[in-house]
Parts: structure tokens; sequence; C-alpha cells
């Protein structure tokens, strides 16, 4: 066969990491969470792989992922609309034992017979709450490389302070990594260590028939994470690399970070380092180009299309479809598609989810750290 | 089953009036409106009234406008019965001709239009600008029980001369045709939009080739055979946004009036008719801190930090801080750097204009040229672009061409 192809197929993790921002995932999963005015945060990860040459990719779906499936389509505009391979959604199949999955055993282990018909070498296992430009393509190459069994791609940055402060609470795994000469020596779950960490991205890539073995093994004495009950365990006896990812990663953990990393995105230089290394795909709408009509003021701004702009928006994201009208104030926020702000309206440091109308004259403000949040089809 | 009209889009026209924007591509291909192309108008047409079945006649740079139609998904017309198929000129047992003229275009694909056995055909133009319900012209055809209708637009009298008319009585019934007439006798022009029993087209096109005199064109051929012989002719009278855009100042004009559907009629933002195009899939577009921007339009993958007025920017255009952009058109991928200045103009895409370049000029007076840069071009720093100037070659720093 003509080696155009990576020889990895991607599965991804559209639910983890859901409650971490409970309010936007209330009913959708992270990886429908809109994202840099006209994206979702499955975009990015679907894209990356694809613009690397994966063209095999599976999405192992929790629960509330009706809005994913809307958007996904049968996957064409991320060219996955395929005869062979392409797109596969994995609905929960609850048997009557069996739960929704929890860990990543549990998922891999709902599609073993389909892994095991596959004919990729590798499996690349994500997460979608990380807006990137990732080169799957390098992590491949490291990975074929260094001959390690199992590698983790980590960015090196501070564990965000509030998943550290909630760290005994439950299943809300994250994890930080001990490496010498490459080779990971300790996968620290849930640490509350400060500082610059080793800061596993939950992307790993591993053999395909080997990791058939260990989740077939693994399902059945009940283990249910990955990372946390194999990997760690066993570091002596497999060999697990760590892949140091340099380039920009936008991470969703909170609300917070959600709002600042959406406006990180008004600097250009953010700007380009997430879109200007290979192109992100996303769902068309067939919106007309966004009007400015005279009056309007636009100063730093991200806008996709359809939008109509009537009154005044300084720093600002604004999703498709947004529409601002006259003498309305719009300062600092987040508005995702099909926001209305009325005439005279005024608002400071808002996030509104989709159709959120702020009726006229209406004065709503939040700060830096505490955006004020208006949820999915609300009136103001 | 056969379906029951089927639209054939004439679009070879070479568009040689609009010379520097259609060097490599044919005028259907032509951006439009910040995000489309000009033949995303008839195609967005068929699909909202319900056809789905589309014939492309192209033969001159086709192309652009075969990689743009591709599948026909972005129109929704890549079906398992019909679609949307691009038909240029090839290679027969009996020998090959390019198009010789619009009728003969069709005449030379019958054999595609019987495939679906349609009750009707509607001939559409890809150089117009127009939002037309399809489905109610046909429903008009039929109430007549008409063999052939054509679309006409009430023009003012005194432009009347420039176009073909349609002379009708009370019933709308087609007695006369007048092609460009000194003086006329009605104001309703045709807009080169047909609707034809296919029977009553296919014996025309049939009869028309036999005849080694004519031109095989539609409006001179034809309709005139058609008038003869007392065909059932009707003329269905369209009101609504409707402009050939043709030549360089009409085009502009066109895109001009886009910033003011409120006057203009042309509505982009209707939900109800939507206009599909591929898309660019660039990200979101980004006004800069020092930007300023009046009464425009803007898509997808520009980056604004000068002063933007009255302008249409195609996707990813960027604008340097300091540059100013006044009733302008610039399409897609152009790059205008600080201080430059560029009014009343339309620059295609990928152009760069240089630092301070000045490009086309407000007008004064009796001075009121579009100039137009084509596509590919480099404006040198510091150069000059004519309010009449048609530049399609590079234009070196301080060169000034008039």
């Amino acid at each position: 066969m003509v080696n155009s192809n990576a020889d990895a197929l991607g599965i991804i993790f559209p639910n983890s990491y859901d409650f971490v921002v409970p309010e936007l995932a209330s009913d959708r999963s992270m990886a429908s969470i809109p994202f840099a005015s006209r994206y979702r945060m499955v975009d990015f990860v679907l894209s990356n792989m694809v613009n690397c040459g994966m063209d095999n990719i599976s999405l192992i779906v929790r629960k509330n992922y009706h809005s994913l499936m809307d958007h996904l389509g049968y996957g064409r505009e991320w060219d996955l609309a395929r005869k062979n391979r392409g797109l596969n959604i994995v609905p929960p199949f609850a048997k009557k034992s069996v739960k929704v999955y929890n860990g990543r055993v549990e998922a891999l282990a709902s599609i073993l017979e389909f892994l095991k018909s596959q004919k990729e070498k590798y499996v690349i296992l994500s997460d979608a709450n990380i807006a990137m430009n990732f080169d799957f393509a390098a992590l491949i190459e490291a990975h074929i490389k260094t001959g390690a069994d199992v590698t983790l791609a980590y960015t090196r940055e501070e564990v965000p302070e509030n998943l550290r402060a909630e760290h005994e609470n439950n299943e809300n795994f994250y994890y930080t990594m001990v490496i010498e000469d490459g080779r990971v020596k300790q996968i620290k779950t849930n640490p509350s260590d400060t500082g610059i960490q080793n800061y596993y991205m939950n992307i790993c890539i591993m053999g395909r028939e080997e990791l058939i073995d260990i989740v077939g093994r693994a399902y059945v004495h009940g283990i249910a994470y990955l990372e946390r009950d194999i990997f760690s365990p066993y570091l002596d006896k497999l060999n697990v690399q760590g892949y140091l990812h340099e380039g920009y990663a936008a991470r969703i953990v909170d609300m917070k970070s959600y709002f600042r990393e959406n406006m990180k995105l008004l600097e250009e230089e953010n700007l380009d380092a997430l879109f200007s290394k290979a192109p992100i795909y996303t769902k068309i709408r067939d919106d007309n180009p966004t009007r400015y009509v005279s009056g309007a003021k636009a100063r730093k701004i991200m806008a996709a299309d359809g939008c109509l702009i009537e009154g005044d928006v300084e720093n600002s994201i604004l999703f498709r479809g947004v529409k601002i009208g006259k003498g309305a104030k719009v300062k600092n926020c987040v508005l995702m598609q099909d926001t209305i702000v009325e005439a005279g309206a005024d608002i400071e440091y808002v996030i509104t989810d989709k159709n959120v109308a702020i009726t006229a004259n209406k004065e709503m403000a939040g700060n830096d750290a505490f955006p004020v949040y208006v949820m999915k089809g609300e009136t103001v | 089953m056969g379906k029951e009209m089927i639209a054939m889009l004439l679009a070879g026209g070479q568009g040689s009036r609009l010379y520097a924007l259609t060097q490599k591509l044919a005028k259907p291909a032509v951006p439009f409106g910040g995000k489309y192309r000009i033949i995303d108008f008839p195609l967005s047409n068929c699909v909202n009234s319900g056809i789905d079945t589309v014939g492309i006649l192209t033969q001159y740079q086709p192309f652009v406008l075969n990689e743009y139609i591709g599948m026909g998904q972005p129109w929704d017309l890549d079906r398992l019965h019909g679609g949307v198929h691009v038909l240029p000129p090839y290679q027969q047992a009996s020998g090959s001709d390019w198009y010789k003229g619009t009728a003969n275009a069709i005449y030379q694909n019958i054999s595609f239009i019987e495939r679906y056995d349609p009750q009707y055909v509607i001939i559409l133009s890809g150089d117009q600008i127009c939002k037309q319900d399809y489905s109610d012209f046909l429903r008009f055809h039929k109430e007549k029980n008409a063999e052939f209708s054509v679309a006409v637009m009430e023009v003012p009298w005194e432009e009347a001369p420039r176009f073909g008319l349609m002379v009708t009585d009370e019933d709308d019934r087609i007695t006369e045709f007048q092609e460009k007439p000194k003086e006329p006798k009605s104001n309703l022009a045709s807009m080169g939009i047909y609707i034809f029993n296919w029977d009553i087209l296919k014996r025309y096109l049939i009869e028309d080739e036999a005849d080694p005199n004519s031109e095989n064109d539609f409006g001179n051929n034809i309709i005139p055979n058609l008038l003869r012989d007392e065909r059932r002719m009707y003329a269905y009278r369209f009101e609504g946004y409707w402009k050939d855009v043709g030549t360089i100042p009409s085009l502009w004009e066109a895109n001009m009036e886009v910033l003011d559907p409120e006057h203009s009629g042309i509505d982009l933002f209707d939900e109800e008719w939507k206009i599909y195009s591929r898309n660019s899939g660039m990200a979101g577009h980004r006004i800069g801190a020092e930007a300023v921007v009046e009464n425009s339009m803007i898509t997808d993958g520009c980056r604004v930090d000068g002063h933007v007025k009255h302008s249409i920017l195609f996707s990813g255009v960027r604008v340097g801080k300091g540059a100013e952009i006044e009733d302008a058109v610039i399409m897609g991928g152009t790059t205008i750097k600080e201080g430059a200045v560029v009014k009343h103009c339309i620059v295609a895409g990928d152009v760069v204009i240089g630092e301070k370049a000045v490009v086309g000029a407000m007008p004064d007076g009796d001075k009121k040229g579009v100039a137009t840069v084509g596509f590919g071009v480099y404006i040198g720093d510091g150069a000059t672009v004519g309010p009449n100037a048609m530049v399609d070659n590079n234009v070196k720093d301080g060169e000034e061409v008039w």
C-alpha cells in the first residue's frame, strides 16, 4: 500500500473532563464545547490527526453526545467520510450489568473486537480538552525511534490551581511525570506539586496488539484506568517514554481557563501559533460574511462569519451569528453562536452560551477572575 | 423516474470585459460578495427552488470552476440520481467541436438531458447576481400552458435599447422580440433565463443545428424561430434584485450594493434563501486594537489593523497598520501593507500591495474609474495605480501606472 497514511489509528475520549466545566458541559461533552469563534474543542484533535495522515479515528462517547453527533455528522468536513476506515462514533453499549465506562480501560474494552480487526500498527489515545496544532506524525516518529512500549505526550507547565485544590475528591485524574533521559520514571496521579511540571496531555501512543493484550487482561481484573493502574505501577517493566509538546496548547481545565484561553487568541502571536501551522476543520454553517454597519465600533476582537455588528465591541470573541444592536457595549466577553445583544445593553466579562438574548439596556458585569456565565437559550 | 425540471447553466463566457479578473478563470468563477463566487447564486437558487439536477456548460478556463464545483457538496448537489455535472465540449465519434453558441452548447448535451427524461428545462446564465425562486417561474409557465417562457425585468424606457426586449399582449404572451432596438416597443428586458418544454426545445435545437447559417444562439436564432412558428411563448415578470456583472463597474457596483441590503434589494443575510459556497476553512477574522471598521463586510481569515470603510474583504485579507481602504472590493488572500491607500477599486486575490502604495482614487467630477488589479499581482512600495488603470503585471516600487 502507498505509504501516504500514518500507520496509527486514533481513539478520542470526548467526555473526559466534562465535570471541570459543568456549566458548559451540562448538555454537551467536553469535545463539543465551542472554542475560538467558530470551532468545537474536538475539531483540534481531529484536524491534527487528519493533517498527519491518520484516517481511522474512533470517538468512544459516554453520555450527552447529541451535540457531538450533530457537529460531526459522518465526518465529511474532516475528510473522514470514507468507505474504509474514516470516522467511527462508538456509543455506549449498555447491557444489564454494564454501566457506562469510567476509565480508558473500560472504554477500550468495549471496542476490543473492533481493535482486533484493524490493520494499523499503532494506536493513539487522546482526550479533546486541548486546542492545539499537535504534530502526531512527529509523535509516531519519536515513538518508533526510541523503541518505546508506550510514549506519553506532555507539556512543561504548572498544573492549574483549581485542579490541584480538588485533587482528593474523585476521579478527577491528572498526571505529572518524572522523566530521566526521555524515559518516564514516575507517573504521579493528582499530585499537588506547584511549579512547572511535566504535565501529561493524556495523549499516548502504543502498539495496537500490545494495547489489545493489556486491555483484555486488565478489564477482567476490574482495572479501569490505563495510566494510573497499568503504566504507573509497571514503569520498570514497560519502556515508557515522554514526548515534549513545545507548541501552543490551550488546555481547558475550568471556566476560568476556558475564558482565558479564548481571550489569549486576541493576541496575534497566539492566533498564529494555534492556526498557522496546519488547518483546523469544522462544521460548515454557510453564514454570510460578518457585517459592520455605520456607527459600529470594533477594537481587538475575533469574530466568525454571520455576525451583525451595530454597537461597540472591544476585546471579545464572537462566534457565528452574533448580533450586537445599536448603542450596545460589549467588552471582554465571549459570546457563543447566535447570541443577541439588544440595543443599549452594556455587558462586560460575560460568557454567553448558544442562543442567549441580552435584552435592551440590560447591564451585566463580571470580572476577570469570575466572568458571568449565561446558560444556553436564556433571555436576560 | 423522470425529473420535472432540470437546469442547464451557461458558464462558458470568457468575460473579456472583466479582463484582468478573467485571465485565469471563467467569469462564473469570479469571486463576489465577500465569500461567494458568481456561480453560487444560480446554483443556490436551483437547490433552494427544488432543482436537484444541474448541467454546467463550460469551455473557457474551466480548471478553477471544475475544482470549485467538485462533487457539488457545498450546494447539496451531490446526488445519486442527478446532482451537478460540469459539461465541457467533448470528442464524439462524429468529431468534436467547441460550443459554437449558447444553443449549440445545449444541443451537444442533448444526451445528458435525455438521461433525466425531464418535462421542462430551465436555461440559466452564469454571469448574473440574482436571487430567484425558479419554482415560481415554473408555476407561471405551467399556468400559462406555455411551451417557452422567459424571465423579464421592467427597465426604464431610456435604457431599454441596451437590452433584448419582449413585446407582449395583455396576457403576457410574447408577440415580438426586439434585440437592442433603436425604437423600443417594450421595456420588458430578457434576463436570459428561459423555461422550455423539453420536447419543444429538443425539436428546435435539432432544427437550428441543421441550419448552416445559424449562429446557434438562443436570442438570435431559437427565440425568433419559436416566434415564426407562433409557439405559446410567455414573459414572466421578475421583481427582485438582478444584476449582470459582466463589466468592472457593474461588478464593483453590485459588490457595493451588498453593503446596503436595506436599499439595494440584494440581501445575503436572508436565512430563508441562503447562498451556499465552498468554505475557506480559515479561523475567525481579527480586528486589531487600532483598527477602524465602518460599514463593511469581513469574513474568515482576515486580519485588520488599518482603516476599512465601506468595503468588502474576502477570506484571508490582511490590512496593515495605517492602511486606508475605502469603497474597495479586496479578494481572498490579498495583503495590503502598512500605510497603503486603496480606494474605489477591485483588487483580485493573492495580490500584495506594498507599503504606502496608492491604488485607485475616490471619484472626482467625471473621473470615476474603478481601478482593477489582477490575480497574484505585486504592487511595489510607494507605487501608484491610477483610477482608470487595469493592472495584470507586477508594478515596481515607486512606479506609476495610469
